[in-house]
């Protein structure tokens, strides 16, 4: 009866009813990106009630994120995208099962993540990212709502509904670095990212009922400085899917503007993989993870630039490391990362994981 | 014909819009054209449609509304 009266405003339309909103309450949606877009979508989402609902992002909140990021507020400065999405979206709904992976999505971990989704919702403000849930949405065989934005404008579609066209027909080649700014160099109107975004959620409660017309083939184009919206068709070019499907994998793109993966977890790691580790924390932080034989953060820059191993720093609580890597970042360091968990963490994941002999350099 | 710009294209054009009376077999040739007029055009990467359907360079240019997309990035 409480579902029924939550809900009340959509079982009486015709379009939903019970059985409707049953089928929302099956669907399980992936936002990937807690931001601009991928706020505004997660509230909808959650006050329609999505049964499943997972939040990929990497980021912690800072303040330039609040003119547009609307789920979060002063309080949340510093801390977890995700975790604080999740804290807010239970309020708001606590029906909805939000899975939190406050993480980047890379080409190890996408399929494990993307596969037990219906519904993927693009909310990244990247191209790297963007083509690696592109093609994982058709390797996959998932429904990608897409969004981006460019100052006043914004453009949504729908890829891969009913073997329908995906980003790649649309946008075969990836641009090259540098060529188009990404969010983090242009500015945006606040606004602009929550219409999308609401745009975004619209869809996928289209696709999950199966209402209307879905923007699948079609590339909705929005600019709210002249409301000169235009709609405009496109074919599947199944050359570049199968491209994709031949490889049996996501094609990285080298344009990695704007992309901010510099932090992993532990469970995005493989205890065979070599990776070079360093304790950014002071001598006497306990615990110690001898195994590992890990480099002080005095460690030379040239070491770190020449190295071929990836490379992940620690401290206690991922804070620490977290500036050291952007640091190294700014010098030049390519394959480096920030531990996202502590100092004890680790330990019980080498206890656990292995017969570590740490890495030689 | 009348020829709008999206995104960065404003930038790289200076104009939101315009109409050109040239005339062009392809799609292909307006590009063409365009590169030469606006160098800036050069490092961006846009798609073309006519008469709202988007279209490959190699097709007739018999539409007279042509959009000029490219990606965008921000979210």
């Amino acid at each position: 009866m409480i579902m029924e009266t939550r809900y009340q405003r959509h079982i009486q339309l015709s379009e939903i009813g019970p059985n409707g909103q049953e089928k929302i309450k099956k669907a399980k949606v992936l936002v990937i990106g807690a931001g601009g877009l991928g706020c505004p979508a997660l509230q909808y989402l959650t006050a329609a009630g999505v049964g499943t609902l997972g939040i990929m992002d990497p980021d912690h909140i800072s303040i330039s994120n609040l003119q547009r990021q609307i789920i979060f507020n002063e309080n949340d400065l510093g801390k977890n995208k995700v975790l604080r999405a999740k804290k807010y979206l239970k309020t708001l709904n606590p029906d909805v099962k939000v899975l939190t992976f406050p993480f980047a999505l890379t080409h190890e971990n996408a399929e494990q993540y993307i596969s037990v989704f219906d519904i993927i919702i693009d909310g990244t403000d990247n191209f790297y990212t963007r083509y690696l849930i592109s093609d994982s949405c058709i390797l996959l065989n998932k429904v990608m709502v897409y969004g981006a934005l460019y100052k006043f404008e914004g453009q949504v579609s729908v890829f891969n509904y009913n073997k329908g066209p995906s980003y790649r027909c649309l946008f075969p080649y990836p641009p090259h670095v540098g060529e188009i700014p990404n969010c983090s160099e242009v500015g945006v109107l606040g606004v602009v990212p929550g219409i999308i975004g609401v745009y975004q959620a619209t869809e996928a409660i289209k696709v999950i009922l199966g209402l209307g017309e879905v923007l699948s083939g079609k590339l909705l184009c929005v600019n709210l400085l002249s409301h000169q919206n235009t709609l405009l068709d496109f074919e599947k070019n199944q050359k570049e899917i199968d491209q994709i499907k031949k490889q049996g994998k996501a094609i990285p793109i080298e344009n990695q503007d704007c992309f901010v993966d510099f932090e992993l977890s532990l469970f995005q790691l493989s205890s065979e993989e070599k990776i070079k580790w360093i304790d950014v924390r002071e001598d006497y932080e306990l615990p110690r993870i001898s195994h590992l034989n890990p480099l002080s953060s005095s460690v030379s820059l040239d070491l770190l630039l020449s190295s071929k191993q990836k490379i992940i720093a620690f401290c206690q609580t991922g804070t620490r490391s977290r500036a050291f890597v952007k640091k190294m970042k700014n010098k030049g360091v390519g394959n480096c990362f920030s531990l996202i968990e502590g100092a004890a963490e680790l330990n019980e994941w080498v206890k656990k994981n292995m017969n570590y002999n740490g890495t030689k350099i | 014909m009348r020829l709008r710009y999206f995104g960065q294209l404003q930038e790289a054009t200076g104009k939101k819009e315009e109409v050109l009376t040239d005339s062009f077999e392809s799609l292909g040739n307006l590009r063409d054209f365009l590169l030469k007029r606006y160098p800036k055009l050069n490092h961006v990467h846009f798609k073309m449609a006519q008469n709202n359907k988007i279209d490959i360079d190699s097709s007739p240019l018999k539409g007279n509304l042509i959009d000029l997309l490219p990606p965008f990035s921000g979210g």
